[in-house]
């Protein structure tokens, strides 16, 4: 493989990782429970009942912070892999990075769409600027400007190093905005936590069900991503050494 | 550390020398200046009054951006960058001594852009220099602190000057946040607000911290 680093300490690192491996075998079994889950969470939103003064719209309930947290792991994941790739240089931890924060920018896309479409429905207005949308939509930008950093800077270790460094700088942004919101940000329009019973009668297991799946598809989507970028790795290896037989051809 | 200082010396002469940024940056301000004008029509001077802050850091912001780009693109010419990752001592003092530097320039264009933006907008800013210098220094910190990490960055992708606002500005929103509202309470006249100054201290803080350790890994080759 051509290395740009040349002293990098983990050239001699297998692809697959011993990590990478195992986090592989969860994949099929991982994508039968999403399997499952998904028929009986399509059943339970179904099913639920109907909110009396929100109307249908509140069914969004079982799918926006489900979404919301396979956002906020996906981000958290791509830092805390950028740091350990930075300080142990384990290449397929900032493979790892890579599939998180994609599944992540997904993740939190999906929210940023099905947030709008509620508060049109329940508040009146597409659009506030109230504190979580403010924080996540910057925490949207940050990623999408790592993946353009990403794939601006090609495939080498030096855009991984920049991406982890930028990553952690995303991590570093999320108390910080949360910090700025709270010292001159607006009143939240979203409830503060959910406490026990604060959800309607007959509400509680589609949500308990929208987060297992989402959580499911979170790491179904993961695992995925991750293989495909171990295998462009091990292609690219696989190419870089039958070069010089095909100059030689 | 003197690591740093030769490298804020270095910049700072061969800048002396040039005056280019400086000057780009500069008119740059004042055309933004007058784009806000011309952005904002039929506006009482009452009202242009209070929006000046806002305006005021928009410019600071991308003047900013084209000056932090220039830091380090000059760098590339001759492969001074590998020089400069070659040099003994820990890659941080290098950040430090690029990042003040920046600051100082940067700095120098504010300064001159608050009196253009004081002219044009009829806002009488001598008595409330103090507040206002003390907001816009330490705002700068951070811009120079994120901004002189993320343009060494952004200068060695293959999209430079599109790459390092999309990465900054993302990571400057605190710092605006926290720049303007200090900013409209010192124009205004009133004591800068404590939260402004806490805020901008702790973002300048960690951005530096993150910075100085993060230089190593982008000097890295």
């Amino acid at each position: 493989m051509k290395r740009i680093s040349s002293n990098s300490p983990n050239a001699e690192f297998e692809v697959p990782s011993q990590l990478e491996a195992r986090a592989s075998r969860w994949r099929r079994p991982l994508g039968i429970a999403l399997g499952v889950l998904s028929a009986v969470y399509a059943w339970a939103v179904l099913a639920a009942p109907i909110d009396s003064t929100q109307g249908v719209i509140q069914k969004i309930l079982y799918v926006h912070p489900p979404l919301a947290y396979g956002a906020y792991l996906g981000f958290v994941i791509t830092g805390s892999a950028g740091i350990l790739f930075l300080g142990r240089g384990r290449e397929d931890l900032d493979r790892l990075a890579i599939a998180s924060a994609e599944v992540g920018v997904i993740f939190c896309t999906l929210m940023l769409v099905t947030g709008p479409i509620w508060a049109r429905g329940t508040w009146g207005v597409w659009w506030s600027w109230d504190a979580r949308l403010t924080v996540t939509l910057l925490l949207w930008f940050v990623y999408l400007a790592y993946l353009l950093l990403r794939s601006f800077g090609g495939r080498n270790p030096r855009t991984a190093r920049f991406a982890a460094i930028y990553g952690v700088l995303g991590l570093v942004l999320i108390p910080l905005n949360y910090y700025v919101i709270e010292i001159f940000g607006s009143r939240s329009m979203h409830p503060e936590n959910l406490k026990q019973g604060s959800l309607g009668e007959g509400m509680g297991l589609p949500f308990l069900l929208g987060n297992l799946t989402l959580a499911m598809a979170f790491f179904y989507l993961l695992v995925l991503r991750w293989e495909i970028e171990t295998q462009r790795t091990v292609d690219e290896q696989e190419s870089a050494m039958a070069e010089p037989v095909a100059v030689g051809q | 550390m003197n690591v740093a200082l030769a490298i804020l010396w270095k910049d700072l002469l061969s800048e002396w020398r040039s005056r280019d940024r400086v000057v780009a940056m500069l008119i740059f301000s004042i055309l933004m200046a007058v784009v806000f004008y011309f952005a904002l029509p039929d506006r009482r001077p009452e009202e242009l009054r209070i929006l000046t802050p806002g305006l005021l850091w928009t410019a600071y912001l991308f003047a900013a951006l084209l000056g932090l780009n220039r830091s380090f693109a000059l760098e590339l010419e001759n492969d001074a960058l590998a020089g400069l990752a070659l040099a003994p001592g820990n890659r941080g003092w290098i950040f430090l001594g690029k990042a003040t530097a920046n600051w100082v320039l940067i700095s120098i264009v504010q300064i001159l852009t608050a009196a253009v933006f004081a002219v044009f907008y009829r806002v009488d800013l001598i008595p409330v220099l103090p507040g206002l210098v003390s907001i816009i220094g330490l705002g700068t910190v951070g811009i120079c602190a994120a901004g002189t990490l993320l343009a060494a960055m952004a200068v060695r992708t293959g999209f430079r000057e599109v790459l390092l606002p999309i990465l900054l500005l993302p990571a400057l929103f605190p710092i605006l946040a926290g720049a303007v509202k200090g900013s409209l309470a010192a124009v205004a006249g009133e004591a800068v607000p404590f939260e402004s100054l806490q805020l901008l201290i702790v973002v300048d803080g960690i951005y530096l911290i993150v910075a100085f350790l993060g230089f190593d890994y982008v000097l890295d080759e």
